[in-house]
């Protein structure tokens, strides 16, 4: 491009020149990591045909795919369920996180005895809880849902937690000089400061959540991307496995990356997404 | 524009039999202990100061000397352990429910999801005496436009400079129209020509609304430039070794930096400074 080309201002050529700048970036972020799980799969299916692998053991990528395809009606009824299963439990699990949350940092007395209990339950295998909690509630939603709350509650309880006591004390000495009391200082700015901080600890949940519901359908159940996977190994059907397996992580990223559209919205001002990291 | 510091809005009572004029900010006997794993220890001792309406005083020290801590005594936001304060005849306590304290900090703490308007008219939603939000907005912005900063009126804190969220916080307390402005190092985080332009701004402001303005530094410059009078502290035991009255004229600008008077009041504070230094390590 020549010197009296780039002093001529041409607005159109500026938009292209913006638009392929963005694809650029996109380029950036999204083709190397496309390139080397393209290289693994290629590595893989062509490890598989070399080396002559039965395809009960390990199935090619080919293999899955062709799975996916011929299965993608059970796959995604199957996928329905275990959707709903998902995404009960992390709603639960947000409202019981954030209710924890704020009762800890809201009743200090209350919050010095809770604590400590929250913490000890956390180290309870609460996969371990699963056969119980069929026991309990059967062999639908229920026994899930809790499975994944016990599970899901907790990153969001302390992310939640730490958000609210991350409000600077100059700011809060500030507010109780005016005259503001407790639950006022709590609702405009404690919370509105935490939501960062629980956007963090909801993602962490909802992942969770997958592993919650899948584990919950494992230990007993009638439908489900995890009783799809249960049965089809137990069939010798390593490929529906597989084939179930991508469906869980579709399922997955899909629900991450709707939370991460919702902390776009929510607090834009968050100083994540402030490109140059100014506090 | 702003109105000049207004009258209390309560009677004053008699005032205290010790004090020779009625002072807007009067502290006697002052101390305070803070108790660390069940030891005691005396970060303030016996202080009586008295700040007149209307005037500039700075207290100056070496860091752990309690100027801080004094200052948080003069906002209630610490109770003396002993000894009474009263800002305009009344605790500090009940005085910053009434808005007759404005405070800023060293850090501007300002909420990330508002603009620097809705940051300045903030405090003035909130409490007992919560106005609607229209006014205060109306108010944050004329308190803006006196620290220079009605461009930025709808920027996020992320937006702005250093200098630019200290003007914010300002603003804020401002706002509030409070009779006593009270600063603890709020210019202590920022850069040397930032610090200059917002000690001049400030001397502007002080000069427009007649509030009295106690600031918490430990710039020897600044405390001379800015104040009517020094009170230096010292540690061990943490108390007001001298106060110094800065006689220089009232109107103050860049030559006021050449004026020999400047140079004696400076050279003065730092002997003073190293003597209670010094009195630290005794």
């Amino acid at each position: 491009m020549s010197v009296l080309d780039q002093a001529t201002f041409r607005p159109r050529a500026a938009a292209r020149g913006a638009l392929a700048r963005r694809l650029r970036t996109v380029g950036a972020d999204v083709l190397p990591p496309l390139a080397l799980l393209l290289a693994v799969l290629a590595a893989w299916e062509l490890a598989i045909r070399l080396m002559n692998v039965s395809s009960f053991v390990l199935p090619a990528p080919s293999a899955i795919a062709v799975s996916l395809v011929e299965n993608h009606r059970m796959l995604l009824q199957a996928a329905r369920v275990t959707s709903v299963e998902i995404a009960t439990g992390f709603v639960l699990s947000a409202v019981v996180g954030v209710a924890v949350a704020l009762a800890i940092v809201r009743f200090e007395r209350f919050g010095r005895a809770l604590y400590p209990l929250v913490v000890l339950f956390q180290t309870v295998p609460k996969v371990a809880l699963a056969p119980i909690f069929i026991l309990w509630f059967g062999y639908d939603l229920a026994p899930k849902v809790v499975l994944i709350v016990v599970i899901a509650f907790f990153p969001v309880a302390i992310d939640m937690m730490h958000g609210l006591q991350s409000v600077e004390p100059g700011f809060i000495a500030l507010m109780r000089s005016v005259g503001a009391g407790r639950g006022e200082i709590l609702r405009r700015v404690q919370i509105p400061y935490s939501l960062p901080h629980l956007m963090a600890g909801l993602k962490v949940a909802v992942t969770l959540s997958v592993i919650g519901a899948i584990v919950g359908e494992f230990a007993g159940a009638s439908a489900g991307l995890g009783y799809v996977i249960q049965l089809s190994s137990t069939q010798l059907d390593t490929a529906l496995v597989f084939a179930a397996l991508v469906a869980v992580s579709v399922l997955g990223l899909a629900f991450y990356y709707a939370l991460e559209f919702a902390e776009r919205l929510l607090v834009p001002w968050s100083s994540k997404f402030d490109p140059l990291h100014r506090g | 524009m702003l109105s000049i510091a207004p009258a209390p809005s309560v009677a004053e009572p008699e005032p205290p039999p010790s004090a020779a004029a009625p002072a807007h900010i009067a502290g006697r006997g002052i101390s305070v202990d803070f108790a660390h794993d069940g030891v005691v220890q005396r970060v303030l001792s016996g202080i009586d100061i008295d700040v007149a309406r209307g005037s500039f005083v700075s207290l100056i020290g070496p860091s752990g000397c309690g100027k801080s801590t004094l200052l948080k005594v003069m906002a209630g936001l610490l109770a003396p352990s002993e000894g009474t304060m009263t800002v305009g005849g009344l605790p500090p306590g009940e005085a910053a429910k009434r808005h007759m304290i404005g405070l800023v900090f060293q850090e501007a703490t300002l909420l990330p999801w508002k603009t620097a308007l809705e940051n300045a008219a903030f405090l003035l939603t909130v409490g007992g005496r919560a106005t609607p939000k229209d006014v205060a907005l109306d108010k944050a912005n004329e308190m803006l436009r006196l620290v220079k900063l009605e461009g930025a009126a709808r920027k996020l804190p992320s937006q702005l400079s250093g200098g630019m969220r200290q003007r914010v916080a300002i603003a804020r307390a401002l706002a509030l129209d409070p009779e006593v402005l009270l600063m603890d190092e709020p210019f202590g985080a920022l850069d040397a020509i930032t610090r200059e332009e917002m000690s001049r701004g400030l001397l502007e402001i002080w000069e427009r609304t007649g509030k009295t303005i106690v600031l918490v530094t430990h710039s020897i410059d600044e405390a001379v430039f800015l104040s009517r009078d020094v009170h230096v502290m010292a540690t061990g035991p943490a108390r007001i070794i001298e106060t110094l009255p800065i006689d220089l004229p009232p109107h103050r600008d860049e030559e006021t930096f050449n004026l020999p008077a400047f140079g004696e009041a400076e050279a003065h504070l730092r002997r003073l400074l190293i003597q209670g230094h010094a009195g630290e390590h005794r």
